[in-house]
């Protein structure tokens, strides 16, 4: 059975196999690039240092890699390009052919001839996609080292071990859509609103309360030299910010971009009329009179395992279950 | 490991198959003898299909039970490996070789014989580098047949094996199918809406009118007892001992289908034989009619009258 899904699905494997070979020599050939550039500023020398001139280096990398960050996103479409492509006509294609009447009266099961067909995309797709994040991974290191961001979503779902979990789900969903609609296109389209529901869903409105979000308090500092106001050490580090708002003794402050408007109604006179800058010294009296601070809520950058560890076994969990409710209906309510 | 000849092939009871509120076949019971070649006839959406597939396990059955081979055949691979099935419009995987296909077979069936696939193909000058998809209607008949026949199969199911055949492939198909019945002693089970094919090549027939089974019986036995009788105009029970299926009548004279139970011996009627064709076509036209062996089967008291 494994030699009849092999024959079946080759093409389809040596797709996929081209697909990340050419990836992958991108992704080294830019790579050589990025690196040199890196080390010819001197970025190297300025992990975890705040100093304006790592932060200038920083932007002159930025500039120059803007068009390549552009690609990190298309990472994302990964795993469901597997839902569509090797999910989705598994079952679907077989239905569609008649064939199933040809090797549902062979003599082996259903069960053994689903377990078959779906096995052998899966492992494809654990190695072919591991390899993938792994090459990502390592690729965005430098973009990670600049920004000291790897929680936030869209760069956590394309690094670590998240790809793979997606993939089988993106690959389970595939195959039930295929043996629920018994039609490859139609299984594909509903493969590509289901992923992107799915993953939207527990990006925006789950992924957050893997664990209890931690919450810092801030106080803003009145900055000298007509430079305004700016927020006070978080040393929250590289942590995923969930929100943050700016609040004063007495509880909110309304319009958070209008706070010099907000000290103009609290502090008669702090606030001159334009261009007068105000005064610093009663800007500072006011920001303490008033109690002004920022309260922010995130996931610290420790979590960052624990985080991929809840994701991906959310979504293999839910690959699972999406796969034996295809398998029960191959063996129960198909012609 | 072969089926004892006296067992049934297949057999069903009050089986019964529904999509949504139509029933595809229902209450169908009926025995399919070993070691025969059976015809299985009836019209488009008699049931045919459905019946063959819940014989092969592609179909559950909504109700009731079908046994094949002695043992209910869904999700049985022990059963399945011991009946060939040739479904209609012959599913094969478009882009594999014929000898591909051939490998297929090797590997899903334990008692599977690579000599009499290869012989098949062979005979039939099909070449094994090429893809199924672009075999012709003929070719692809006989690689089918040679994939359900190499399985050394007890059991060889057939759904309409003949519809999408030109005449000449259809006699080259008929032929070779006889052939493999004639090397082993597998019971052949066929279905079809053509009779004449039939007729030359089955020894078993089974009738099935919107999923009831009109005919079960011998073809030799079946033709023995029914006559076309000819003469004067009759609108009665006016024939002794014979039970009627179909009638015709002009001003004149009747033309009368039957069933004799004993001989005619009213020299009015001019007795002559049927074909298997006009048989099946009587019992067709006139769903109440029916033949079968057994208990059920006795004389008909009621006489059937048609246009």
């Amino acid at each position: 059975m494994i030699w009849l899904a092999w024959r079946q699905h080759r093409q389809q494997a040596l797709a996929g196999a081209i697909a990340l070979g050419l990836v992958a020599s991108f992704l080294l050939a830019t790579h050589v690039g990025m690196s040199n550039f890196f080390h010819s500023l001197g970025l190297s020398s300025c992990a975890g240092s705040s100093s304006p001139t790592c932060g200038q280096l920083a932007d002159q990398f930025d500039r120059r890699y803007q068009g390549l960050q552009f690609v990190i996103p298309l990472f994302l479409l990964v795993p469901l390009l597997i839902g569509l492509f090797w999910g989705a006509p598994l079952v679907a294609r077989e239905l569609e052919l008649g064939t199933e009447r040809l090797v549902w009266t062979q003599g082996i099961t259903r069960r053994r001839w689903f377990a078959t067909k779906v096995l052998l995309p899966t492992v494809t797709a654990v190695a072919g996609v591991a390899a993938f994040a792994a090459l990502v991974s390592w690729w965005s290191g430098f973009f990670i080292q600049i920004h000291e961001d790897r929680f936030t979503p869209g760069i956590f779902d394309i690094r670590g071990v998240v790809p793979i979990a997606y993939a089988l789900f993106a690959l389970a969903l595939g195959v039930l859509m295929g043996t629920l609609m018994r039609r490859t296109l139609p299984a594909m389209a509903a493969t590509l609103g289901g992923f992107i529901a799915v993953r939207t869903l527990v990006t925006l409105y789950v992924r957050a309360h893997y664990l209890p979000a931690r919450t810092v308090s801030d106080p803003i500092l009145a900055l000298g030299g007509g430079k305004g106001i700016g927020l006070g050490p978080q040393g929250i580090g590289n942590a995923w910010i969930l929100h943050q708002v700016i609040q004063s003794r007495a509880g909110t402050v309304g319009n958070p971009n209008d706070l010099f408007g907000f000290f103009a109604a609290h502090c008669p006179g702090v606030i001159p009329p334009p261009p007068t800058p105000p005064s610093p010294g009663r800007l500072t009296a006011c920001v303490q009179q008033l109690g002004i601070h920022t309260v922010t809520t995130y996931q610290p950058d420790s979590r960052f395992w624990a985080f991929q560890g809840i994701e991906s076994a959310i979504y293999l969990a839910l690959a699972t279950l999406l796969v034996l409710v295809a398998a029960w209906v191959v063996r129960r309510k198909l012609a | 490991m072969t089926t004892d000849l006296k067992t049934a092939a297949i057999e069903t009871s009050a089986l019964s198959k529904r999509y949504g509120h139509t029933w595809a076949l229902r209450d169908c019971s009926l025995s399919v003898p070993a070691g025969k070649v059976v015809a299985l006839v009836g019209p488009n959406g008699a049931g045919k299909t459905t019946l063959l597939h819940l014989a092969v396990g592609l179909l559950e059955p909504t109700s009731g039970e079908v046994r094949t081979l002695g043992s209910p055949p869904r999700e049985r691979a022990d059963v399945l490996g011991r009946v060939g099935f040739v479904g209609q419009d012959v599913p094969l995987y478009p882009g594999f070789r014929v000898r591909e296909m051939l490998e297929m077979g090797r590997r899903l069936n334990p008692r599977w014989d690579a000599e009499v696939a290869l012989d098949r193909i062979r005979r039939h000058d099909i070449d094994l580098r090429q893809r199924a998809g672009t075999l012709s209607g003929g070719q692809r008949s006989q690689v089918a047949l040679a994939l359900a026949v190499a399985k050394r199969p007890e059991l060889l199911v057939l759904d309409e094996p003949l519809a999408s055949l030109d005449p000449l492939a259809r006699r080259e198909f008929l032929a070779s199918l006889m052939e493999a019945a004639a090397e082993s002693e597998v019971t052949v089970l066929l279905s079809s809406h053509l009779v004449t094919d039939m007729e030359r090549v089955c020894d078993y027939l089974i009738v099935l009118s919107a999923s009831r089974v009109q005919v079960l019986g011998d073809v030799d036995q079946l033709l023995a007892t029914h006559r076309t009788l000819i003469g004067p105009r009759t609108d009665g029970d006016e024939v002794a001992g014979v039970t009627v299926i179909s009638a015709e009548h002009t001003e004149r004279q009747s033309t009368l289908l039957v069933r004799m139970d004993r001989p005619v011996l009213d020299p009015r009627w001019t007795a002559r034989d049927v074909s298997l064709e006009d048989l099946v076509l009587a019992y067709l036209a006139h769903p109440t009619s029916s033949t079968l062996p057994g208990p059920t089967a006795g004389p008909r008291r009621r006489m059937e009258v048609g246009a």
